[in-house]
């Protein structure tokens, strides 16, 4: 009974050790500048547009769908954003007009996936690649920094005290989709269309139009990540977001090796996206060479999905 | 009356599943549902539950015609089904799969997760159902599961609950506290439809019974006329064993032997089979007896937990496909679970798919000889093709199954398992690949097949194992049998 307590443990929480000892060698080997107060608040600051993006692949993730034009979204967001802010638009609304956009994108990327029974994952690469274009075409290729207003550079100025407003936004929106998820119908009919669609339609329950609305927030989501990020570092180019899409199905996927045996859970995309974040941090301070920073990133990723077959496989 | 059917009928394609059925559940009846293979009663399931549409009659609930385009609209005005593979969310709790498809309890925006758990824990004390609410479905055992759909059903207030085999999984313990929580809704006024292959369950249960054979409505009968033979002869019909072509030759060795095989995924728990050389076998048996599994356990395809596999009287232990083509057992799948042909590629392509490294050397593959052999296949069993290049998938239903038998034959085999020969072939194939089956039997080779269709069972087989919920049972002689005494074998308990 003791292994069989201990395997369900390592599974649900194995992940979490593994970032916990990932803190602990970053400690030892560096423990003057990796754990300072000032480096926590770096690294939360890093992280926080990782997590609002994952955030919204996560609800795409919980309906056993892909959303692989998030990157594109993003980047077409702060683009279009800085575009509208140097063409002399208020900077409150060139802010919101992306987010509107996308939320049409998102219903389009359900409308195909839902209403013709496509694999998302092709749709969405298609709708990617579209995207992309008409970022390019914004501009004709070139990326905006000089000329933009003071008020565009909001999001990079503003703190609370020691703790950046970005950080505070991650940390609403965690807890915000948080709570829609666990304590709203909406996140439960979301997991229990994941969870055995057939039994979720023959329980009456909307599956098109439920998948719709994840679609619609899974682009909100990634465009304010593009916003915010051209916002933080006051410029914008047709790609500053594409590195972002495998990044934030990386964190989902650690996510899901958390709390919930193997469902995506945002709490779960979080920590997968703080141990990213941490571990891109660490080697940072450490002056690792980037390859390193890709070889160990990559392994902790394969790691964190074979480790728990591997305990199960013996237990089964 | 709570429900009432008037001539329904249905048709896939040229086949008609239903014809013209009428049946009547009255209030709090306990009305089950009984008939072969194939009889009609999945159809008429779905059709009462908005799954599929009848194409005429009419659905008469409470007095008044309704009509149910969906599963929600059956679901809103009483009706509730169990099936056999259960709707439930694996990763939820018992208290939210109950809530599925009902509005959760709020407070505010928020779920109130504690008068969710409050109305369900009341509704298991109404039904004296006692399982812990907390746990999620996966881990809750096959008759909790049960229960689970139960509470869900009547949350709803069920009226009529529909019952598809729901004692398949149970041992006879859990299924006797079924009974009980089903008198309780009965008590209720909860009409039951209830469908089963366990007649004795059904005559002792029942009020009233339903017989279905081929897609027809037999008679609708009350359970106190009647016994479990009178059931299994109007199931049946009146024919027995026809003919069965010229006398064969007296079987040789033994080239097949099975002992206690059971499956890794306990399906099959335990059945005995021998085959001898110029013998044709049946394996009949219910549907989900594991018949097919027991075919798949022997050939390697499904992994298996225990018993012994002897071919041509030596041992055959770790069994795997590409293992049983080399020792000469081949396996002639269920054509429509995709599982016995590449319908993409070519006839010859698939002809010769199991046995393609002797087509080749040093990996390059000799086409003509390839070509050759399979117009010779072409010929011998008459497959109707435009040439050995055409794509399988271009071939009507038949002409693929023929494909398939080449396959088998390519590579030599001396046993052969073979799944539904004729499932949905015409009745000219049907005849063709009987007298197939019956040359290569005639040749010395042993072939063991499955059939849904009894008929066809004893009217090819020289004699027929019985298997029942995945042991065998009694294995006859196929002289002189009558279809009564292989469903009465079936349905033993």
């Amino acid at each position: 009974m003791e292994t069989v307590k201990l395997k369900r443990i390592m599974q649900g929480y194995g992940t979490i050790f593994a970032g916990i000892v990932i803190i602990l060698i970053f400690c030892v080997l560096n423990p003057r500048a990796f754990m300072t107060f000032q480096n926590v608040i770096n690294i939360s600051r890093q992280i926080s547009l990782l997590v609002v993006i994952s955030l919204g692949a996560t609800l795409v993730m919980t309906v056993e769908e892909f959303d692989l034009s998030v990157g594109a979204i993003a980047s077409f967001g702060g683009l279009l954003a800085a575009k509208l802010a140097l063409g002399g638009v208020p900077v409150a609304l060139s802010f919101t007009v992306p987010l509107v956009l996308a939320l049409g994108i998102g219903f389009l990327n359900g409308f195909l996936i839902t209403h013709f029974r496509v694999l998302s994952f092709i749709t969405t690469l298609g709708t990617s690649t579209v995207i992309s274009g008409i970022t390019y075409w914004l501009t004709n290729g070139a990326s905006i920094s000089v000329g933009l207003p003071q008020a565009f550079k909001f999001f990079s100025a503003v703190s609370f005290g020691p703790i950046p407003l970005l950080s505070l936004i991650m940390a609403a929106l965690a807890l915000l989709f948080w709570f829609i998820m666990e304590h709203m119908a909406f996140g439960r009919k979301l997991y229990a269309i994941g969870g055995n669609q057939a039994a979720a339609e023959t329980a009456g329950l909307q599956v098109n139009l439920n998948k719709n609305a994840a679609y619609g927030l899974c682009a909100v989501l990634a465009a304010l990540t593009g916003v915010l990020m051209a916002s933080r570092i006051g410029s914008a180019t047709p790609t500053s977001g594409d590195g972002m899409l495998l990044t934030s199905y990386a964190a989902v996927f650690l996510g899901k090796t958390m709390f919930k045996n193997g469902v995506p859970n945002i709490w779960g995309t979080f920590v997968g996206a703080a141990i990213l974040g941490i571990l891109a941090n660490g080697l940072t301070i450490m002056r690792a060479p980037t390859f390193l920073q890709d070889v160990l990133t990559g392994s902790i990723i394969v790691l964190a999905v074979v480790l728990p077959k591997l305990s199960r496989g013996t237990s089964a | 009356m709570i429900l009432e059917t008037r001539g329904i009928t249905k048709r896939f394609g040229a086949m008609c599943a239903l014809d013209g059925i009428s049946i009547a559940i009255r209030k709090g009846e306990f009305h089950a549902l009984v008939g072969e293979n194939g009889a009609g009663k999945s159809t008429l399931i779905k059709i009462l539950t908005g799954v599929y549409h009848a194409g005429e009659g009419a659905i008469v609930w409470q007095g008044k015609p309704v009509s149910l385009p969906n599963p929600r609209s059956s679901m809103d005005i009483g009706i509730t089904v169990i099936h056999q593979e259960r709707n439930l969310i694996p990763s939820f709790t018992v208290v939210e799969n109950v809530y599925l498809g009902t509005d959760y309890e709020k407070r505010g925006i928020a779920v109130d997760w504690k008068k969710m758990k409050d109305r369900v824990n009341r509704l298991m004390d109404e039904l004296s159902i006692h399982i812990p609410v907390d746990v999620p479905a996966r881990l809750l055992s096959p008759p909790q599961r049960t229960q689970t759909e139960i509470i869900r059903a009547m949350m709803n207030d069920s009226k009529l609950l529909i019952l598809d085999e729901p004692t398949s999984a149970l041992t006879d313990q859990e299924a006797s506290r079924l009974f009980q929580i089903l008198k309780n809704l009965q008590n209720r006024g909860t009409a039951i439809l209830y469908v089963s292959h366990r007649l004795d369950e059904i005559m002792a249960l029942s009020n009233r019974i339903t017989v279905l054979q081929n897609g027809r409505l037999v008679k609708t009968l009350e359970t106190a006329g009647t016994t479990k033979d009178g059931i299994i002869s109007l199931m049946t019909g009146a024919w027995s064993a026809e003919a069965s072509g010229p006398a064969r030759p007296s079987p040789g060795d033994c080239l097949l032997e099975v002992k206690g095989l059971s499956s890794a995924d306990g399906i099959v728990k335990g059945v005995d089979l021998a085959a001898r050389a110029g013998e044709i076998v049946g394996l009949f048996g219910l549907g989900g007896s594991g018949r097919t599994e027991t075919l798949e356990c022997i050939y390697g395809s499904r992994a298996a937990s225990g018993g012994n596999v002897r071919l041509g009287g030596t041992a055959y232990s770790r069994r795997a496909p590409a293992a049983s083509i080399r020792r000469g057992l081949a396996m002639i799948a269920e054509d429509r679970r995709g599982k016995a042909l590449v319908t993409r590629l070519s006839v010859k392509e698939n002809t010769v798919l199991s046995v393609l490294d002797n087509y080749s050397r040093w990996g390059f593959i000799n086409d003509r000889a390839q070509e050759r052999d399979t117009a010779e296949q072409i010929a011998s069993l008459s497959i109707k093709t435009a040439g050995p290049s055409q794509a399988v998938e271009e071939l009507s239903g038949g002409n693929q199954q023929k494909v398939a038998f080449a396959k088998a034959i390519m590579s030599s085999p001396r046993v052969i398992l073979c799944d539904e020969p004729t499932q949905a072939v015409d009745v000219k194939t049907r005849r063709e690949i009987h007298s197939l089956l019956r040359t290569m039997a005639a040749r010395g080779r042993a072939v063991v097949f499955v059939s849904s269709d009894l008929k066809e069972t004893l009217e090819l087989a020289d004699r027929i194992q019985i298997i029942a919920r995945g042991k065998s049972g009694d294995c006859f002689d196929n002289k002189n049998l009558s279809a009564e005494q292989v469903l009465g074998a079936c349905y033993a308990d």
